[in-house]
């Protein structure tokens, strides 16, 4: 730690976490022995990362992890799919198989979109985590993000079959994915904080993922309803779009 | 207090956008060639991304002349004030010799061609969701003024961090905020002074609509940025 430097020391997690709302006993990455468990296998990522984020924040800090990320990442592509089928049921036809695609690659293509600018964050508020740690803590916010739409699904379903209205299940899908894209920043902040990030920088970027990932909805319309072509002609900002469709 | 590697490493990026302002120092003590080839090369590629994509709304030619652009408005504004710089840090309290000032200034610009450069994809998000140049007139101008602004934002965000991190690096070496803050308004007004003007003559870089792409305008030496905001000026309090 540079003791001269005008920078405030990284905070001790345990001091962070009484002063920013987590659990007082938030101890430091590996010191907790449940953290050093190795994860597994696919569904084990999948109950760790919702039972014992700090396990998944903690091995994915340590070397040799590719399949840990490469898990991650299969988990985000299969719950996004999966999710997106549901979407798909609203429209039926060609929607149960493009509204699946749009919403898992919109989704991955976004975080690629936001990646260098959250490094570039990461490193201004402070933390120490090196290129490779910020896309495992990326993966592991897309992994929550998805796992969480799984949960959202039967909901969804349930709603998309009693309705016609296309406004009103895009309002419903939203609101779903910011729920679950809170749950995932989250787990996103608390990692940076285990990585010394002590300000709120990251908070710029949250809402620079929220803007690109929002427009990314409008860039691949139509995902809940139907249009002439599978991608849109024209194009419209994610706010222009949604007055439009709710007039309609 | 850590000590930096003699070796270039690329990973030090970090430590310049975390602001260690104690192993830039470092730096500072001692001047190393590989460390000028990492700032100009973090330069050339940051600023030189933006300026593409900048540039990518109006044409891929645009793009190309953005991508010279961006790095040079940078390096040549860093060799115009340098000596200038150098000059400011003594006098206003800092005594500190020529070659270090450069470098100083030179890192400050290579944080913020990186914060720039870590961007990119952003803008070219934006560049790909504004109205294109092919549709019609106001639609196109809408286009040019999304990316001019979202643009012109983003260099204000990583000038003004850019210079946080010169503030804090300068209140370690002189010891005395007042000093950092005299010498940082100093050289901010330097660059700002030259910078502007360089950057006028060197237009355009995103590309009026109503204009051929050009690497300068043909009128580029004719006049200067503030002449014609006076001009300006002038006009909007006369009508």
């Amino acid at each position: 730690m540079n003791e001269s430097s005008n920078i405030p020391p990284a905070m001790n997690p345990t001091i962070a976490s009484i002063g920013r709302g987590f659990h007082q006993s938030d101890p430091p990455l590996g010191e907790v022995a449940s953290d050093r468990r190795p994860i597994a296998s696919l569904i084990m990522a999948i109950e760790t990362v919702l039972r014992e984020p700090r396990c998944v924040l903690f091995q994915l800090t340590q070397p040799q992890q590719g399949r840990l990320r490469r898990d991650l990442v299969f988990v985000t592509l299969v719950s996004s799919f999966i999710y997106g089928l549901v979407v798909g049921t609203f429209s039926g036809g060609e929607q149960l198989l493009a509204a699946p695609v749009k919403i898992a690659s919109g989704l991955l293509l976004s975080a690629m979109i936001c990646l260098p600018s959250l490094y570039i964050f990461s490193c201004l508020s402070g933390a120490r985590a090196r290129l490779s740690e910020v896309c495992g803590l990326l993966i592991a916010f897309l992994a929550l993000m998805t796992i969480l739409f799984i949960g959202f699904a039967p909901v969804a379903w349930v709603f998309s079959q009693s309705t016609t209205s296309v406004a009103a299940m895009g309002a419903l899908h939203l609101l779903f994915w910011f729920i679950a894209t809170g749950f995932g920043l989250r787990l996103l902040e608390r990692g940076f904080r285990h990585h010394g990030a002590h300000d709120g920088m990251m908070r710029i970027w949250t809402l620079i993922f929220l803007l690109v990932a929002l427009q990314m909805t409008t860039a691949l319309r139509p995902i809940v309803g139907t249009a002439p072509t599978l991608l849109p002609r024209t194009k419209q900002f994610f706010i222009a779009h949604w007055m439009e469709s709710f007039q309609k | 207090m850590n000590s930096t590697s003699s070796t270039f490493d690329p990973s030090q990026t970090g430590i310049l956008l975390r602001g260690q302002t104690a192993e830039i120092a470092g730096w500072i003590d001692r001047w190393e060639t590989k460390r000028v080839w990492y700032c100009l090369a973090a330069i050339f590629a940051g600023a030189g991304l933006f300026g593409a994509v900048v540039g990518e709304w109006r044409s891929p030619l645009q793009a190309f002349y953005g991508g010279i652009k961006f790095p040079l408005v940078i390096l040549l504004t860093t060799a115009g004030t340098a000596f200038l710089n150098g000059m400011l840090a003594p006098l206003l309290g800092l005594n500190i010799k020529f070659r270090q000032s450069l470098l100083i200034i030179l890192l400050s610009h290579t944080i913020a061609a990186i914060i720039l450069g870590g961007f990119s994809p952003i803008l070219l998000f934006v560049v790909c969701n504004a109205p294109s140049i092919q549709i019609s007139s106001s639609a196109s101008w809408a286009g040019h003024s999304i990316v001019l602004v979202v643009e012109v934002g983003l260099i204000a965000f990583a000038g003004i961090l850019a210079n946080v991190r010169l503030r804090q690096l300068l209140d370690l070496l002189s010891g005395s905020p007042p000093v950092s803050k005299r010498i940082t308004f100093a050289w901010l007004g330097a660059n700002l002074f030259l910078g502007a003007q360089i950057s006028w003559l060197l237009r355009p870089f995103v590309g009026s609509p109503e204009l051929p792409v050009e690497f300068l305008r043909s009128n580029a030496f004719q006049g200067n940025f503030y002449e014609t905001v006076f001009l300006a000026l002038k006009n909007l309090f006369n009508s």
